[in-house]
């Protein structure tokens, strides 16, 4: 007598919380997801072709643009990529503040997270409070390269100039401060016994399907494996630094949660470390004014705060632009776990699992 | 003993009485969140209307910016944007879908508005006569004026069925727009506002069962200065029952999903724009100041000082503040109003299972319990 019928949805490209423009398509049976497909394109500029007219110094430009929200991680996969394919080494004091600024931006890529995530949900607070610490991060950054968010921060060889006077009192400064900010965060939101009921047991993956599917970075973690391409293969100055790789078994999003937040403590502490240890020296590699490949391919894969973000690049001879530019995004990776950890569920577990997979598009698309 | 005329004419100024009350107070509520809520974020909330410097907004703009360096008072920049919302609302396009239904989508708005303003006919504001009015006034000079508007010995019921009447506008306007959107969030709402019903209902039946009576004003003013010692324990968890299914009905943080902004862009008033979403706007303010009436009038000891009954301890010998006082009411509902911002600012919102399971699950059985707790306390006082 009453027919069931299915409603399909759409959510977004323009929605209030896919971030970036995500659009899925959503077939729902009152509020359960029977099916659910990501379509994604809606931000590709076809980056990866544009590379291929663009000299190895000019392409850095562009890799600020994939995931705007880490541009710092961004711009050291490349250079490293670039480095490794031209056989340059860097000098050790460049490697140490590059590291230190790719930690800073794990700090604020995974500050963005928790705000937009908990803003998602419903704590709006958070998003503010989060926001203040990265806006004191984005002003290191300015402070550096002169951009707060596409920073272009490295230089093929090193970096383009040494640290400015102040930017270690600032650097300390934000460091001293930042420890009591996640405990202010955690207080809004970990013990909150709404918090847990919207994100205990929701959208889980196994370690199993982690690993089948490819999806790396905080959700792998999360799942009980504690890869990290910082411990596995070190790279810039990790080999010199000493941190831990938080795991939690349960893999759902309080999970998630839980290991970005001790994530951010780890990055906190290797910052520290970088600031302690600085050494003297020079911060850029001698080279020749142009570039020059050989035939060679490389690919280098890094950290983001995102997962495992991997740069091929292939060179030919004598060429001053890659011939092939292919960048294995982790968000592109990561989104395709989305129909399998949220078909059978509720509409509002769609959007803490897009949240806490922490997708940006501008990764998912180039 | 008052003529028709005079009665008609009395009826009507605490009409106009009660919307001026209203309609002065509900746009402040909406200038409060937009600061409160600043403010428990880190940041100023709404400081300017226009945003221009010239004319005459420039004008207000330029003395706003100059309030702020007075500490206190530099909260109230941004006091003309409750004016300035409601100027927006009026003036904005009125759209309507093409295949919506006209009629409907005309009417469910009003639906909403219209029992949210009734309501007060049967709430008192002060439990006896305000004042009487000067001689020279027309009709009804020389009368004295209540503070309630009506003394129906059936109030209570009255206002909670006009307050269920409110969930039809919910519904009738999801299903108007025509789009699947505003239908997921009418569902929602409507299937919450039912449930939550039943527990605050039951929350509100323990003080009258401690009073015995379902008179507005007879209530609040026994509840307060009338009850037993023991008293306090049903009041105290009837009133966060009572609170808490206040924010299931008026849509509010956590329980704001039907409107949930990030999931279902605006729910069921997405397709509602100029003054029909300002009704549902202000309805849904207007509910608010309701619930928190209720809850003053019922628990937090009303017109007089002290909550929960234990007025009733207090020795009429102690002259003022033994005595009712409008200012006790309106400030009581002025801080349950701020801790409706209060916790909007903090707190996650429920998934919509989750929400009817603690609805179902535990309200009901928590408000059954209070119901037995004071029927003990009436019984053994």
């Amino acid at each position: 007598m009453f027919k069931n019928e299915e409603m399909e949805i759409n959510l977004g490209p323009q929605h209030p919380s896919t971030h970036g423009v995500l659009r899925v398509k959503l077939r729902l049976d009152g509020e359960t997801v029977k099916h659910c497909y990501p379509v994604i394109g809606y931000l590709h500029r076809g980056v990866e072709k544009i590379c291929e007219d663009k000299t190895f110094f000019q392409g850095q430009v562009w890799t600020d643009r994939m995931d705007y929200v880490a541009a710092v991680s961004n711009n050291l996969g490349w250079a490293e990529a670039v480095e490794k394919l031209l056989g340059i080494s860097v000098p050790r004091r460049a490697k140490y503040v590059r590291t230190l600024l790719t930690e800073l931006n794990r700090i604020s890529s995974h500050l963005l997270w928790l705000g937009t995530h908990a803003m998602d949900i419903g704590a709006m607070t958070v998003f503010l409070y989060a926001f203040r610490e990265r806006e004191e991060i984005l002003d290191i950054f300015e402070a550096f390269c002169g951009a707060r968010l596409t920073t272009t921060a490295f230089r093929i060889g090193g970096l383009r100039d040494d640290i400015p006077p102040g930017f270690e009192a600032k650097v300390r400064a934000f460091l001293d401060r930042f420890l009591p900010c996640i405990d202010e965060y955690e207080e809004l939101l970990t013990e909150n016994r709404i918090w847990k009921k919207r994100t205990i047991g929701v959208a889980p993956i196994s370690a199993e399907d982690c690993i089948a599917m490819g999806v790396t970075g905080p959700v792998l973690r999360a799942a009980g494996v504690p890869y990290d391409i910082r411990k596995a293969a070190p790279y810039a100055a990790y080999d010199e630094m000493q941190f831990d790789i938080p795991t939690r078994m349960e893999a759902d999003t309080f999970a998630r949660y839980q290991v970005r937040l001790e994530e951010m403590k780890q990055s906190h502490r290797i910052a520290v470390q970088c600031m302690d240890g600085l050494p003297e020296g020079t911060v850029m590699a001698k080279l020749p004014k142009i570039l020059k490949s050989e035939v060679n391919e490389v690919y280098h894969a890094i950290e983001a705060p995102k997962g495992e973000l991997g740069y091929y690049l292939v060179g030919e001879k004598g060429g001053v632009n890659p011939y092939r530019f292919h960048v294995r995004g982790p968000s592109f990776v990561n989104l395709q776990a989305l129909p399998m950890m949220t078909e059978g569920k509720l509409l509002a577990d769609v959007i803490a699992a897009i949240g806490t997979l922490d997708v940006v598009l501008g990764e998912v698309d180039r | 003993m008052m003529t028709l005329t005079q009665t008609i004419v009395m009826a009507l100024i605490q009409i106009i009485a009660i919307l001026a009350f209203i309609f002065m107070l509900v746009p402040m509520l909406t200038f409060a969140e937009r600061k409160v809520i600043g403010y428990v974020q880190v940041r100023l909330g709404a400081t300017r209307i226009a945003g221009g410097r010239t004319g005459l907004t420039g004008a207000v703009n330029k003395f706003m910016w100059w309030m702020g360096h007075f500490p206190v008072i530099s909260f109230f920049r941004g006091l003309p944007t409750f004016m300035a919302d409601g100027i927006k609302l009026v003036t904005k396009e009125d759209i309507m879908p093409a295949k919506a239904d006209k009629f409907v989508f005309w009417l469910a708005p009003i639906i909403c508005m219209v029992p949210a303003f009734a309501v007060f006919a049967a709430v008192a504001f002060y439990p006896g006569v305000l004042g009487t009015l000067p001689a020279w006034v027309p009709i009804v000079g020389g009368l004295p004026v209540n503070g309630f508007m009506t003394d129906i010995n059936v109030g209570l019921l009255y206002i909670l069925g006009l307050a269920s009447v409110g969930v039809y506008g919910i519904v009738l306007g999801a299903w108007a727009s025509n789009s699947k959107y505003p239908l997921l969030g009418g569902l929602r709402s409507a299937a919450q506002v039912v449930s939550y019903e039943v527990p605050l209902t039951l929350s509100l039946l323990a003080p009258v069962i401690l009073t015995g009576s379902l008179n507005f004003r007879q209530m609040s003013v026994d509840l307060a200065t009338k009850m037993p010692p023991l008293a306090i324990l049903p009041l105290f968890i009837g009133f966060f029952a009572y609170i808490t299914c206040g924010f299931a009905e008026t849509n509010r943080v956590p329980f704001d999903l039907a409107e949930a902004e990030s999931e279902l862009v605006s729910g069921f008033h997405t397709e509602y724009t100029g003054m029909k979403f300002g009704w549902f706007f202000l309805s849904e303010y207007t509910n608010m100041i309701v619930v928190s009436a209720l809850a003053t009038a019922f628990f937090l000891g009303g017109h007089y000082l002290l909550p929960f009954g234990l007025q009733s301890f207090v020795p009429a010998s102690w002259g003022w503040i033994a005595q009712p006082h409008l200012i006790f009411f309106i400030g009581k509902i002025g801080f349950l109003l701020f801790v409706f911002l209060w916790v909007r600012a903090t707190l996650p919102r429920y998934r919509y299972d989750q929400l009817m399971s603690v609805g179902w699950k535990y309200f009901i059985p928590l408000t059954l319990v209070n119901l037995f707790i004071a029927g003990a306390v009436r019984f053994m006082a």
